[in-house]
Parts: C-alpha cells; structure tokens; sequence
C-alpha cells in the first residue's frame, strides 16, 4: 500500500470511531447504507479527476457535466425517449466532451484550467437553456431507477448496498488495473513525473493525455446518471455545482500531487470516503450547521500537514541511516 | 495617417447618426407601446417559485392592460440583480418591483434606482430604502402556520427537525422562529422586533421537542443526507419540518428509504410537486402556501396604479400582507389544479 493511502486511511479511521463514540446510531444499517452511498458517488468523480491530475492537468467542469447529463435525462424522459438509448447517448456525448477538452489541450496547446473552466460555463449555460431552467423530476422508467439507485440488501440487516457502490467496485478494479497494471498506466505516471522525458523517450503523450480527459468526462457523465436517480430530480442550475471541487479534494486528499505523476486508486476511494464521513459525522455529533465547511476545510488541512510533516520525518530518518 | 483616422471618425459618425435614427424611427413604430407603461419584475435568482410568480405577472398584464412587464432572473446573486437593474434604469423603466437580494446591503443602490423610477419591493422587503411599497408575506405568522400544521400532523407531541436551505435569509429565519414560537406555544411576536433563537439548540416545550435545524446550502444531495442524518440520529423522530420548497420532497425520499413513511411526518413549505402528491398519498401531512402567483399578479397591479398617478393601494405601513394558503389532504385538489394551470402559463414564452 502506497505510504499516502496510509495516512488517508488513519485519518478515515480516527473519524470513523470518534463519530461511532459519540453516537452509536452511527453504525446502524441504515445509516451505513447512506454512507457508503454517498463515498461511492464522490469516489467516482475523484477517480475520474485523478487521470487528470496525474498528468498534471485538471478539470473543472465535472460538476457541469453532471448537470448537464442530469439535465438532458430529464428533458429525454420528458418527452418519452427511449431511456436506455438516452442513457447510451449521454455517456457518448460526455465522451465526446472529454475528447474536446483533450484536443484543445493538446492540440491547441490551451491550458487545462481555463478549457475545462470554459467548460464549466458552457455546459452549465447549455443545461439551463434546455430546460428553461425549469426543476425537473425523474419518474420511474424501465427499471433504470433501479439499475442507478436500487439497492441489495444483505441477509438479516437493515444494511443495503446501493447501485452506485457497484459501479465504484467496478470502475475502481478497471482504473487501477489500468494505471498499475497496463503500461500504458506506467505511461501516464511517467508522463506526469516529466512531459518531455516521456515524450523524448518515444511515448506518445498527447494521446495518453486525451485518454485521460476521456476518461475523466466519461465519470462525470456516470456520476450525472447516478446523481440524477439518487436524487430523483434535477436542478439546471445547481444540480452538481461545486462538485468539481470535492472531487479534486478527494483525489488530492487520496495521495495524486496536483504537480502531477502520482497517484492511487484506493487512496482516492478513501479519501471521497472522509469527505462524505465528515458530513456525516457533523450532523450525528450534532456541531452547528453552520460550522459544517469550517470543519471539512479544517480537517482536511489538517490531514494534509501531518501526512507531509511525517512523510519528512521517514525521509529524514532514511537518509540518517544511509 | 490622418486622412485614415478622420475617415474611421467620418465613417462611425455616419454610422452613429443612421443608427441612432433607426431606433428613434422603431420607437415611434409601435404606437401601441407608447400608452402602455413598461415595468419590470426582478426575481433574486432562478426557481420554481418565481416561475409561479412570473405567471402572476402575465395574468395581471393581459388582464389589466396598459402595462407592458419585462422579467428578469438574476442569476448570480447581489452582483447581477445590480446589473440588471442598472440596464433597466439605462432604458428607462417606468416601473420596477424587486425582490432585494441584501436588503441591507442594497439600501443605498435601492435609493438611486427609487430616485429615478418607482420602486416597490416584493417577497422580501427592503425597509430602509426608499421604496413605495412592500408586496410580501408576514414569514412569521405563516411560520406559526407551519407550526399549526405540525400540531395537526403529531397532535400527542414529539420531536421535530427543521430543515432549511441557509438561514441567512431573513425569511428563512422568520419561518423558522415562527414554528418553534408556535410548537412551543409562546406568545406571538411583531414582525421587525422578533427576537430569533440560537441554531444550535435543542428546545423543549410541553409536548413538542425541536432537536435540530440544519442547513444544505441549496446543495439537494446535502438536503438529502442532513434528512437521512436525521433519521439515524433521532430515533424518536416524530416530524420532519422543511421550510423551502425542496427540502420537503427530500425529506421524504429519506423516510421512504428508511422504510419509516407514515411513521414521520412531513409538514413543508410552498408548493413542489413531490410534496403535493405525498399529501394526496397520505405520506405527508401538509403545507403552508404562499401562492406565489399572487406575488406577480399584485405587484403589476400596484406599479400600475401608482403610475396612472393612484396611490390608494398603498397603505399607511406600507406592507401589503398576501398572507398564505395551509394545504392539507381537505383542499389538495383545488390548490393543486390551480398551482398547475399557474405552472403551465408561467413556463410559457413570450
């Protein structure tokens, strides 16, 4: 296990049982259920964010991708589409988005930040003229309610584990055989740790950079279809805003170096799993509504300054011993 | 060089001067347009509720007549209400009814825009500003409401959670006081002196206990899981109390979820669909209405008397009290055919 998991997963388990100290509700069926929902549902977006950011890139536009994707399922199911075609057509269509993102930044020679922050206006923008900005709600249709929000309950339990936890599973197993186990993953790290390196050594880093906002979009469109049915209406205006942003906390959170040429699968998961914790955690200890971001952000900081101060001390040890 | 720049002056001159008669030769084009009064109805964002209003708006105009409305949606907050309104004043609006985003904030920008046209305020007030008048709902007493409804929901008692999207907004806070007054049963407060509570606070009455508020910041997936919280936290959980009009509808996908729908209770307010039919479903109990369409339909009509020159819609307070409309199973079916004949004419475009 990679040293920066570590440090996230101790920070997952000091939560965990201070918030099961403080109530023991905490830990019931129900309860666990949410909360597994809710990390699975954020992991994804990170892993989507973390190829990204592994080429030292970034994306900004996941958020309004989602709502995008919510949005235009809406309209579909408004208007009697047939929904598992819409549902093929939008993970095409997010495809594509990633592919712009990536021949802008590649092509072009744009700077991630302001293509996908481009984005982030465009699409948002486009989903409210869709749909007038109107709410809109997502009735029952051809059992895709619950193919992305159904739920399997295990035997004698009030504990269930919802759709999105089985997309994650499966997405998680691919991201990390990919980045682990293709060399097209050891690649990508390698394009990362040093651009023209990887390219003057004959790897060809536009394409591997593309693939990356591919596949980041693509999770964003995933997550828009997941986020829709969990919440069973979409807001053209709001619904996945910010979400970027949680999204890159958790892949950062998770062990990926905003310079790029790191990263972890795992981590990521655990990381989107204590942002999702800590919420939970500030409403069962019952600490003001108010204080709910301060902690979020403080916490995190927190995590982050000890994971770096006790990565310098083993470093400094091994270079002692050395 | 020189030749070159007087040709640009000459050439955008000439272009300035045709310009400026095509737009006086429009003006004069539509004589119709020249008895009518234009005004304008600026919302503070973008949701449903204001598309009900928007449908009271062009009621009111078609109905009236002489009044031609323009409605506006800022989307950004403060910054872009301010925008917009500075561009209506640029054209030189007759009339504008504005539901200020910081009341307090916006008193001096409010007294520049009621300098130059007649400003009225609506669905939130701006008292220290110069404007005409108020439009609006006493949030207080339609908190008490909600209060009463809750009392109907749970009447041997019980513990209640609030749910809200900031409470920030005045309203929000009201409403808010409003219930725990009512659940409580202290004596009514006067709007403008009311004394709000902590929000971190657990208050215990005789019968009723309010356990929590908690806010989402308009984020839906954080009003869902605060409900879900709830309910893993409280396991005596009586009543769940949403006072904007999505946090209802989430609250009672958690219950559902929980398996718990019929054992807590749903009291909310305004008018989603999601909460309208878990009335008629039985799954939740009621809601307090402030028939937002009213809002539009009022506020043309009091812009458009005050400026045939008629202030006798104004009164002394200056307040005028929509007041609310409670909906339980009695009266779902009235109030919601209405709620949607008024959706369908507020989504339609011009």
């Amino acid at each position: 296990m990679n040293k920066n998991t570590i440090g996230i997963l101790s920070l997952f388990i000091l939560i965990f049982g201070f918030t099961w100290y403080s109530n023991e509700n905490f830990v019931n069926g129900y309860n666990m259920t949410n909360l597994v929902k809710w990390s699975s549902l954020y992991a994804i977006m990170g892993i989507g964010v973390a190829f990204v950011i592994i080429t030292g890139g970034i994306d900004l536009s996941i958020g309004s991708v989602i709502g995008l994707v919510a949005s235009i399922l809406a309209l579909a199911i408004k208007y009697e589409w047939n929904p598992t075609l819409t549902v093929v057509l939008l993970l095409g269509l997010s495809i594509v988005i990633g592919l712009m993102h990536g021949l802008l930044i590649t092509k072009v020679k744009l700077q991630p930040f302001v293509v996908t922050l481009c984005g982030l206006l465009f699409y948002r923008g486009i989903s409210r003229w869709l749909t007038d900005n109107q709410t809109m709600q997502y009735p029952d249709t051809e059992g895709l309610d619950s193919f992305f929000s159904g739920k399997v309950s295990l035997a004698d339990s009030s504990f269930a584990l919802a759709s999105p936890f089985f997309f994650l599973v499966l997405i998680a197993i691919m991201a990390a055989f990919f980045l682990n186990r293709t060399i097209w993953g050891r690649y990508l790290l390698a394009l990362g740790n040093n651009e023209d390196g990887a390219r003057y050594s004959g790897i060809q880093t536009d394409r591997l950079k593309i693939t990356a906002y591919v596949i980041c979009s693509f999770l964003a469109g995933v997550s828009g279809l997941l986020f829709a049915y969990e919440l069973d209406s979409v807001q053209p205006a709001q619904t996945g805003e910010f979400y970027e942003l949680y999204a890159i906390a958790a892949a950062v959170l998770g062990g990926c170096s905003l310079r790029g040429g790191q990263g972890a699968i795992f981590g990521v998961i655990i990381a989107a799993a204590v942002i999702r914790l800590l919420r939970n955690s500030i409403n069962l200890v019952g600490i003001s509504t108010h204080l709910e971001f301060s902690i979020i952000g403080l916490v995190i900081l927190g995590g982050v300054t000890a994971d770096e101060l006790i990565k310098r001390i083993v470093a400094k040890r091994r270079s002692s011993k050395n | 060089m020189i030749k070159k720049l007087t040709f640009i002056v000459t050439a955008l001159a000439v272009v300035f001067i045709t310009g400026c008669g095509s737009n006086s030769n429009n003006s004069t084009d539509g004589g119709d347009n020249k008895t009518k009064h234009k005004i304008a109805y600026v919302t503070n964002g973008i949701d449903p509720f204001w598309d009900l209003c928007a449908a009271g708006v062009r009621q009111a105009e078609s109905e009236l007549g002489g009044v031609e409305c323009e409605i506006h949606f800022p989307t950004k907050g403060l910054a872009d209400q301010k925008s917009i309104m500075e561009s209506l004043m640029a054209k030189g609006i007759a009339g504008i009814a504005v539901s200020p985003v910081d009341a307090d904030g916006q008193t001096k920008f409010l007294n520049e825009i009621a300098s130059q046209t007649k400003l009225i305020t609506h669905d939130a007030d701006a008292p220290k500003s110069d404007r005409l008048v108020y439009i609006g709902t006493d949030n207080y007493k339609a908190g008490r409401a909600l209060g009463q409804l809750v009392k109907g929901a749970i009447p041997d008692g019980g513990e209640v959670a609030i749910f809200v999207g900031r409470l920030e907004q005045l309203n929000a806070r009201q409403r808010r006081q409003g219930v725990i007054d009512e659940l409580l049963d202290r004596p009514s407060q006067t709007l403008g002196q009311i004394k709000f509570d902590e929000v971190a606070k657990v208050f215990k009455g005789e019968k009723y206990t309010i356990v929590d508020t908690r806010t989402d910041n308009f984020v839906m997936d954080a009003a869902k899981s605060n409900a879900e919280d709830a309910i893993t936290k409280y396991e005596n959980l009586a009543c769940m109390v949403g006072l904007f009009a999505y946090n209802p509808p989430r609250c009672l996908q958690a219950i559902k979820e929980a398996g718990k729908l019929g054992k807590i209770k749903v009291c909310g307010f305004d008018e989603d669909d999601g909460l309208l039919q878990a009335i008629k479903d039985g799954h939740a109990y009621g809601t307090i209405s402030q028939q937002p369409w009213n809002y539009g339909y009022q506020s043309v009509k009091v812009l458009k008397s005050i400026l045939d020159g008629d202030n006798s819609l104004i009164p002394p307070n200056k307040f005028i009290d929509l007041g609310y409309k409670s909906v339980t199973a009695k009266n779902i079916d009235s109030f919601w055919s209405e709620k949607k004949k008024m959706a369908a004419l507020g989504a339609k475009k011009d």
